[in-house]
């Protein structure tokens, strides 16, 4: 599918786990929309539905939302308001539901994120290094309840905007947000336990790192963003060797960055989105930049992949819209065929239908590289005439062509060569 | 019988016998596919082909009346079509209407004509028919909503050089679990969706349209659920009767089925590297029917 579908919101989203995932949003906070309402809504939307520009579903809200998760049960939505609530939603037959809400953080919430181990576990953070871990099933069935503290942080922590669970421990998360220090706090232990900070090579200076987030399958290893527009870095972290990178990603940004998602399918896929209103595909272990997104029309701040449907991936921008997009959109002849046409154009046909051209600018691919999800490595095996099958050898660098004994049909000595 | 080993340096995803059993077509993530002279135990290398900029998933040759002529279709989008003329190898024609990777081609039954069917990750399938004068037409539909794994044409039921209007059949298989049966009509150009089967619970991998022409017509689908379904019916009735090959899943995900051309015996590949082949019984029941030794 090229452009699966835009939704026209100025809204943060969150993903359902499943084949044919849909899409939660929920207006997003500190911006102000074309009618100047300051309406809140929390909305469900279909890939299938035949008209993409209603909601399945659709909740108001008393405030907006600076994030939305959804557990990996699919059965609660969280959402980090911005008067501070954290508040939880369902969806029964694909309709929207309040749950609770809970008046928590002293500021704004700023993010929510589901523990990817146990979907009853979520943490939420705001303003002052508050960071809250809640458990759901006391939680939902008590209106009063207080949320835990992960323990004390090495210094003091100014807003969190980023927080992210370990893929493979349920009792590590990282966070980030306007200092220069990403954390990793450790449960069990009850502090942070490991300080990860970067001076860039250029400046001296420490470059601010904002945007966390965990390798889908090796626990120690994690990716942090720059948020800030002088050298926007991606970094990849060993935390065995805290104080120098694994991998520095590169020039792929010429602003800030906003969000990041490591491909929970395929460790060697990690999208990044920023200020530069770009959104672009790394091979986060090799370094290499894959693939460059057409540029949106306002900052890119939210990019995430389908977690069960990763050749989709949607991305939120502050021009009133929502994508959602394959990993690859390549040129086809039709595209060439339509250009064509396009350039015999009158001047006149030309201007009168250019603002309301649908712009299907393609990606450029940088390097072709096929996810981990195609990649089936089989036998493949393959009938052919007189009996013989063709099978791809265990290494996969090799052919076998042999005739099987097949019991009850005996060998027919005149077809045999 | 030869054993090629090292034929590519790169993962090879799918190795095809011509019809005469003389020349092996094999491709792979290197992005080549090379084309192999087999002669009882020993084998040769007479070609490698390059052109695709992306791991090359299928090859597929077409039947000798058009030629030696071979299909290819790769994760950059484009089905590529070969042929050898004198002993010379050389790309012939394009077919790049798909925006993703094409996962799988297949030359129609010869009686159709050189017609190809290509699934793609773009959620298209297209039939694309090489004329003489070398247009081509291609007939591009939607077909699963995330995208399509594999695709597969039925046997064609008509004598030779019977009148042809017989409908064309195809399946399909997509990652949005389902199997979809559709029927191509060559004069209007068009494909309509006639059934929609429901029963894998996770990415369908492979489809096999069985090529023996039988009271029943049998279509083998393979799944990342470690399941293999048998779909049949006779041609008067209109519901497909389903039947799991084997209730316990299989130890891995099965990539591929693939149907003998006679004796209907279906070879099952799975992602543990191990072939199984499978009969149906007097009662309707599938058993295993021998073991490939690796």
């Amino acid at each position: 599918m090229v452009k699966l579908a835009e939704y026209s919101r100025t809204a943060t989203f969150a993903w359902s786990h499943g084949k044919i995932p849909s899409l939660v949003t929920g207006t997003a906070s500190g911006t102000v929309d074309a009618n100047f309402s300051s309406e809140s809504s929390l909305e469900l939307w279909s890939l299938l539905s035949a008209d993409a520009s209603k909601p399945d579903a659709s909740l108001a809200v008393d405030a907006k939302f600076n994030d939305l998760d959804w557990s990996q049960d699919n059965k609660i939505l969280a959402g980090a308001l911005d008067n501070g609530a954290v508040e939880l939603f369902s969806n029964p037959k694909d309709s929207l539901k309040f749950e609770a809400s809970f008046r928590s953080h002293s500021k704004s919430a700023k993010t929510v994120r589901f523990n990817a181990k146990q979907c009853n576990i979520l943490a939420s953070s705001g303003t002052q290094g508050e960071i809250f871990i809640w458990d759901l099933n006391t939680c939902l069935k008590n209106p009063d309840y207080k949320p835990l503290t992960p323990g004390s942080s090495m210094n003091s922590i100014d807003e969190i905007t980023s927080l992210a669970w370990n893929q493979c421990l349920a009792h590590v998360f990282a966070s980030a947000g306007s200092s220069a220090y990403a954390s990793i706090w450790d449960l069990k232990a009850k502090k942070e336990v490991i300080h990860l900070s970067y001076s860039s090579p250029e400046t001296g200076l420490k470059s601010q790192l904002s945007v966390v987030e965990w390798h889908p399958k090796n626990s120690t290893r994690v990716a942090t963003a720059t948020g800030s527009d002088t050298d926007p870095l991606i970094l990849v972290w060993d935390l065995r060797n805290a104080n120098t990178p694994l991998q520095t990603l590169s020039k792929g940004h010429s602003k800030g960055i906003l969000s990041l998602d490591w491909c929970s399918e395929d460790e060697n896929l990690l999208l990044s989105s920023g200020r530069d209103n770009t959104i672009v595909l790394w091979n986060p272990e090799s370094g290499e930049e894959l693939t460059q997104y057409p540029t949106r029309g306002n900052w890119c701040f939210k990019t995430k992949f389908a977690p069960d449907a990763p050749d989709l991936f949607a991305s939120a921008s502050f021009d009133n819209k929502i994508q959602v997009q394959t990993l690859q959109n390549l040129v086809t002849t039709l595209d060439q065929e339509q250009s064509v046409t396009k350039q015999q154009e009158s001047e006149t046909d030309f201007w009168n239908h250019v603002s309301q051209e649908e712009s299907d600018v393609k990606p450029t691919v940088l390097r072709m590289q096929a996810p981990s999800w195609y990649e089936n490595k089989s036998p493949a095996a393959h009938w052919a005439f007189g009996g013989k099958l063709v099978c791809i050898t265990a290494n996969g660098l090799g052919v076998s062509i042999t005739k099987p004994k097949l019991p009850g049909l005996e060998d027919n000595a005149l077809l045999d060569e | 019988m030869p054993t090629i080993t090292n034929a590519h340096n790169d993962l090879i995803h799918d190795a095809v016998l011509d019809y005469y059993g003389k020349r092996l077509a094999t491709c792979s993530s290197d992005k080549t596919i090379k084309i192999f002279e087999v002669e009882g135990e020993n084998h040769k290398l007479v070609e490698t082909l390059s052109g695709h900029e992306g791991p090359i998933w299928r090859v597929d040759w077409a039947h000798p009346k058009f030629g030696t002529i071979l299909a290819s279709c790769s994760y950059d989008g484009k089905v590529l079509i070969w042929k050898e003329e004198n002993g010379k190898w050389a790309q012939i024609a394009v077919h790049a209407v798909h925006s993703a990777s094409v996962n799988s081609v297949q030359w129609a039954p010869h009686e159709y004509g050189a017609l190809i069917l290509a699934a793609s990750s773009d959620g298209k399938v297209s039939v694309v028919e090489f004329k003489d004068n070398g247009t081509t037409a291609p007939v591009v539909i939607e077909a699963h909503a995330i995208g399509v794994n594999a695709a597969s044409w039925a046997p064609s039921v008509m004598p030779e050089g019977g009148v042809s209007n017989q409908t064309r059949r195809f399946v399909t298989g997509g990652a949005d679990n389902l199997v979809k049966v559709w029927k191509y009509n060559s004069e209007s150009q068009s494909v309509t969706l006639e059934d929609t089967l429901e029963g894998h619970t996770d990415w369908v991998r492979d489809v096999a349209w069985s090529p023996s022409v039988l009271l029943r017509c049998y279509i083998a689908t393979v799944s990342q659920d470690r399941t293999c379904i048998i779909w049949s019916k006779e041609e008067k009735d209109d519901k497909w009767t389903k039947t799991l090959l084997q209730n316990e899943k299989f130890p891995d995900v099965l990539w591929r089925a693939s149907w003998s051309l006679s004796g209907n015996i279906l070879a099952l590949s799975g992602g543990d590297n191990k072939v199984t082949l499978w009969k149906e019984d007097l009662e309707g029941k599938w058993e295993p029917a021998g073991e490939v030794q690796e």
